[in-house]
């Protein structure tokens, strides 16, 4: 009964102080709700164990090149051998993502799709839920699929006869055995897992079969051996690197390979930004509990009177810290609830705004463990902060409190809160600074010039399965649509490229310049390898700096050329390089040099570049890129139009604009900064809700004081100024320990940043300046309120 | 007033010293003095003499550095923190020159709230502070808020939370120094007539109006007594 006395007391209480309750409530739920929200991203992405048994013996191969750097693409060869080898692994499992055409089921629909090894299930230890997984008992036999729950659900409205069922995957006559989970999304939002035909997957480009060890283009997963570690594995697999080096120098010398744990490789790229992060998210928390601190305890010196009254009708100091106490849980309990609400928007918001390539994206779900904790941790920091006043009430306290209302003998609590307040404005601006490089780095790295035209520029992926397109076939399907697009008024600007830049895919190859002697593997000169049609360097704003550009009769069966780009001439040194051969396995003759353009992302200088024409170099992964004013509408009505008479199995992908393919690839900067400037806002409006909380404080505890002042002659103005000046120098306090604190820690946000010193004083000394600017203008309300009193009445009060 | 009975209250040698810094201040030095059931003592002196010092000993607010106060017989002058909450909550009743009420709670609760932290069942609690409320005449303004009312009701709902636990001593402290000399006067009618009713009631003032209403007047002066004149209010 009493309790729900105390809950009525603490309800009205806070009904006739709803600004208090307000920002308590507010504090709170920023607070408990940002840490929620962004731990629940951290967690789904970085924390939580994959959805595997025993995830942590889960582990991916890769290969150390000689230069060192990591690298996870395996060569048939160096796959089997490691698979047949490396005993301290079972399940070793090669899977590479491919297109997969689904026909056979209604209308052709493209799906994201792995072609697998037999072992990739078995690896995994997946159960399914219908039929079964294919095993290393069905390696090679291929024409056999998973599909995912997602797809069963879509394509086959979860019927129950789907196991057994024929579909073309590619063209090629599949059954489908089964169906997994959603929670199987290795190494993509996969919908389909393919067996692959043979013992490794499919090569998409002419390759030595089983033997070869050139070409690198599928990854590898496998589980460690039972009582095997992390460790021997890795010794293992680098003993096999070198034997493989000695008895391969040609391909192999100088590489090794090594594994990985699974969970980690995938988040490898955004770890350091969502670690960034979890710091604003933890400085906001810090600073909501600095707040609550500081609210509680400005009240509790406000209720001292209140307090002593009840002392003096006998409550013993368990009752009036219980009273204190309901009231903290009243508060604790509406901040906790409205954080909830906002973290549980906060989590949709977050997925909403992140960028689709962010791995793990399907794991985030509200974490309720963290809810509690920050919780807990502002709830425990509202209830110390407000049982202040009883746990230091003492003896001749209670009587002066009666007498004064607690004004004076507080100067402990005080300086306890302009700690707090000092506190609050240091974090706020180490998160500003951090919004603020985050920010300027963004910006320059959306101002860098690509290199090629963004604007009216559209494109698509035209990709077709190898199963029904040999290498004649592609090309002749390719020239076709290229051909019947050229003659469309709207896309009469067409070219064929691979890849499309800024997308972080690509290939690569080592050359040598013909006259100069080989060096081999690892010092071998490494470019971006593209294929284009002819019109490409026009079509995307390519300057042809020297030679000639490429042809149409650059052709098969006519000699083998090559355009290079600015940066790869360079290598040729004084030396002009049309008219030069490189080797790319054959002797290949320069015959134009291009402007340079970035590839692999804005941030990424432009590399040495080959362009290879398609008719001679086809890859079954041509995209489209068209100039034109018209909409992608209609660049797509188009598109499918001309696929669509050449071959109606074959779907066509949506069609983008360069400009959202430019702005796509700074979706994880964009992501960060976003989030991090929407903390810094926070942070700065809790440090000035903190800042005008302690004067609007000091400036009630002394109304007497500057009554005083003010009856002693002081202007105003004077009076004005004291109070300025004593938020000022809190805030000053703050901005020097925050600089400093900033400075120290800009080394760790250093990676993250694109051509912008970690340390930059024009950013400090300009958020430093903004952050005092908002501290003075948070002090102006209670300065005035300084100014404005009147000398009888503070007097008398007194 | 029984000579033969034990006091109500009694100081032996009571001092008080306040230190702060370098400095010692004697706010009590050594006070004797001894109230009777059903007494009704002025305290008087200027200000600063120690009188309102001497009322927060009486009320168990504050400890003397040295002497002995006996309240009923029991020596109360180093009782821990709860035992002096409960004896305050049982045997004193405080009205205060601002009068104090919590702006939180209504007229009622305010009188309620002694005997809550008793704990006491909310029926008799009920009856009590109706009771207390009807006394003073404010049992029509029991659902207001403190804020609601004149500065003299807010000093008459005082006094009624001070009776309505009846504690065997009342301890004012200047109760009509916030009020004009209609409402003062009207509470000081008020103490007559629970003073006449039976209760024992000890006022600091300085007004000596106010303090020839008592029984018996206690002059301080420098933390002593230094005069006392009886049958003033008789």
């Amino acid at each position: 009964m009493g309790i729900f006395r105390e809950l009525r007391y603490a309800l009205r209480s806070y009904l006739r102080a709803p600004g208090f309750a307000a920002v308590a409530v507010l504090t709170l739920a920023l607070g408990i709700g940002g840490a929620t929200a962004i731990f629940s991203v951290v967690d789904g992405i970085l924390l939580r164990p994959l959805p595997y048994p025993e995830a942590s013996r889960l582990v991916k191969l890769g290969r150390t090149t000689a230069t060192g750097s990591m690298d996870g693409a395996f060569s048939a060869a160096d796959f089997l051998d490691v698979r047949r080898e490396g005993t301290s692994l079972v399940h070793v499992a090669g899977y590479r993502e491919d297109i997969s055409d689904l026909t056979g089921v209604g209308e052709p629909v493209r799906v994201p799709g792995v072609q697998t090894t037999a072992g990739f299930f078995d690896a995994l230890g997946v159960t399914p839920l219908a039929g079964r997984v294919y095993t290393a008992a069905d390696e090679a036999r291929g024409g056999m699929a998973v599909i995912s729950e997602g797809l069963w659900d879509r394509q086959f409205g979860r019927r129950s006869d789907v196991v057994g069922s024929q579909i073309r995957v590619n063209g090629i006559p599949t059954t489908i055995v089964g169906v997994v989970s959603a929670s199987v999304r290795h190494p993509i939002k996969a919908d389909l897992w393919n067996l692959a035909p043979g013992a490794v997957p499919t090569s998409p480009i002419p390759s030595g079969g089983l033997a070869d060890r050139e070409v690198q283009y599928f990854a590898a997963l496998a589980r460690l051996a039972t009582g095997a570690t992390m460790g021997d594995a890795n010794a293992q697999l680098q003993a096999i690197g070198e034997r493989l080096g000695q008895q391969f120098p040609e391909t192999n010398r100088g590489e090794s390979f090594h594994v990985r744990p699974l969970a980690a490789t995938l988040v490898t790229d955004v770890r350091a930004g969502l670690l960034l992060l979890l710091g604003a998210v933890a400085c906001v928390l810090l600073i909501a509990c600095a707040n609550v601190a500081g609210l509680m305890l400005a009240r509790g010196l406000a209720r001292r009177r209140e307090l002593a009254v009840r002392a003096a009708i006998g409550a013993s100091r368990w009752q009036i810290a219980r009273q204190l106490m309901v009231e903290g849980l009243v508060l604790a309990a509406a901040g906790g609830a409205a954080g909830l609400i906002l973290a549980s928007w906060g989590v949709d918001l977050l997925v909403a705004l992140a960028p689709q390539n962010l791995p793990r994206l399907g794991d985030i779900q509200l974490d309720w463990r963290v809810a509690g904790v920050a919780s807990l941790a502002t709830t425990a920091v509202g209830l110390l902060a407000g049982l202040a006043p009883v746990v230091q009430s003492s003896r001749p306290q209670v009587n002066e409190d009666l007498k004064d209302g607690g004004r004076t003998g507080t100067s402990i609590r005080t300086r306890f809160r302009s700690g707090l307040v000092v506190a609050e404005v240091a974090l706020a601006l180490i998160l500003m600074i951090g919004a603020g490089l985050m920010a300027t780095s963004l910006a320059r790295l959306r101002a860098v010039d690509p290199g090629f035209h963004t604007t009216s520029m559209a494109a698509v992926d035209l990709p077709v399965p190898q199963s029904r397109y040999d290498g004649p076939a592609q090309g002749r399907f390719y020239s076709e649509v290229l051909g019947r697009l050229q003659d469309s008024p709207v896309t009469a600007r067409s070219a064929l490229v691979f890849p499309l830049p800024l997308r972080g895919s690509g290939a690569s190859a080592a050359f040598d310049i013909e006259g100069r002697p080989s060096t081999g593997r690892p010092a071998q000169p490494i470019a971006e390898l593209n294929i284009v049609s002819p019109d490409f360097f026009q079509t995307m704003g390519l300057r042809l700096v020297r030679g000639r550009g490429l042809a149409s009769t650059d052709v098969e069966g006519r000699p083998p050329v090559v355009i290079i780009n600015e940066r790869l001439a360079r290598e040729f040194g004084s030396e002009d390089p049309v008219g030069r051969r490189i080797n790319l396995g054959d002797w290949i003759t320069v015959v134009g040099v291009v402007s340079d353009a970035r590839r692999e992302s804005l941030a990424a200088a432009p590399q040495p570049a080959l362009y290879l024409p398609y008719q001679q170099f086809v890859l079954p992964y041509m995209s489209l890129v068209v100039r034109t004013d018209a909409s992608e509408a209609a660049v797509a009505s188009a598109v499918k139009s001309v696929v669509r008479e050449l071959d109606p199995d074959l779907p066509v992908e949506t069609v983008r604009t360069i400009d959202q393919i430019v702005e796509a690839s700074t979706d994880q900067p964009r992501f960060r900064t976003t989030i991090l400037l929407a903390f810094s806002f926070l942070a700065v409006l809790l440090a000035a809700v903190g800042v005008y909380g302690l004067m609007s404080f000091s400036v009630s505890q002394r109304t007497s004081e500057m009554g005083v002042r003010l009856a002693l002659g002081a202007s105003p103005g004077q009076v004005g100024r004291l109070v300025l000046r004593q938020g000022l120098a809190l805030a000053g306090l703050g901005v020097a320990l925050g600089l400093a604190a900033a400075a120290g820690g800009g080394r760790l946000v250093a990676s993250l940043l694109f051509d912008t010193s970690a340390t930059d004083p024009a950013i400090y000394a300009g958020l430093a300046a903004l952050l005092l600017t908002v501290a003075a203008l948070a002090c102006y309300v209670p300065a005035r309120r300084a100014m404005r009193v009147d000398p009888m009445r503070a007097l008398r009060a007194d | 007033m029984n000579a033969s009975a034990q006091p109500l209250i009694r100081l032996d040698g009571i001092k008080k010293v306040f230190y702060t810094d370098e400095v010692e201040t004697h706010a009590l030095a050594g006070i004797h003095l001894e109230i009777a059931q059903g007494e009704y003592i002025a305290i008087a002196g200027p200000s600063g003499c120690g009188k309102s010092t001497l009322l927060a000993i009486l009320g168990l607010l504050d400890t003397p550095t040295d002497g002995t106060y006996m309240l009923n017989g029991h020596q109360v002058a180093n009782l821990s923190l709860s035992e002096r909450a409960r004896v305050r909550n049982r045997e004193i009743g405080f009205i205060f020159q601002s009068f104090n009420l919590i702006g939180d709670l209504t007229v009622f609760e305010n009188v309620e709230l002694p005997l809550i932290y008793r704990g006491m069942k909310a029926a008799e609690r009920r009856e009590r502070a109706n009771a207390a409320l009807e006394r003073v005449g404010m049992a029509h303004r029991s659902k207001h808020l403190p804020s609601q009312l004149s500065g003299g009701q807010q000093q008459r709902v005082a006094v009624a939370r001070a009776v309505a636990g009846q504690p065997s001593i009342l301890l004012a402290d200047e109760p009509t120094g916030n009020l004009d000399s209609k409402n003062g006067e009207a509470v000081m009618d008020l103490l007559r007539e629970l003073h006449r009713a039976g209760a024992t009631i000890c006022m600091v003032t300085h007004d000596p109006r106010y303090a020839a209403h008592a029984d018996r007047s206690v002059h301080l002066f420098d933390g002593r007594v230094v005069e006392e004149n009886v049958g003033a209010g008789v």
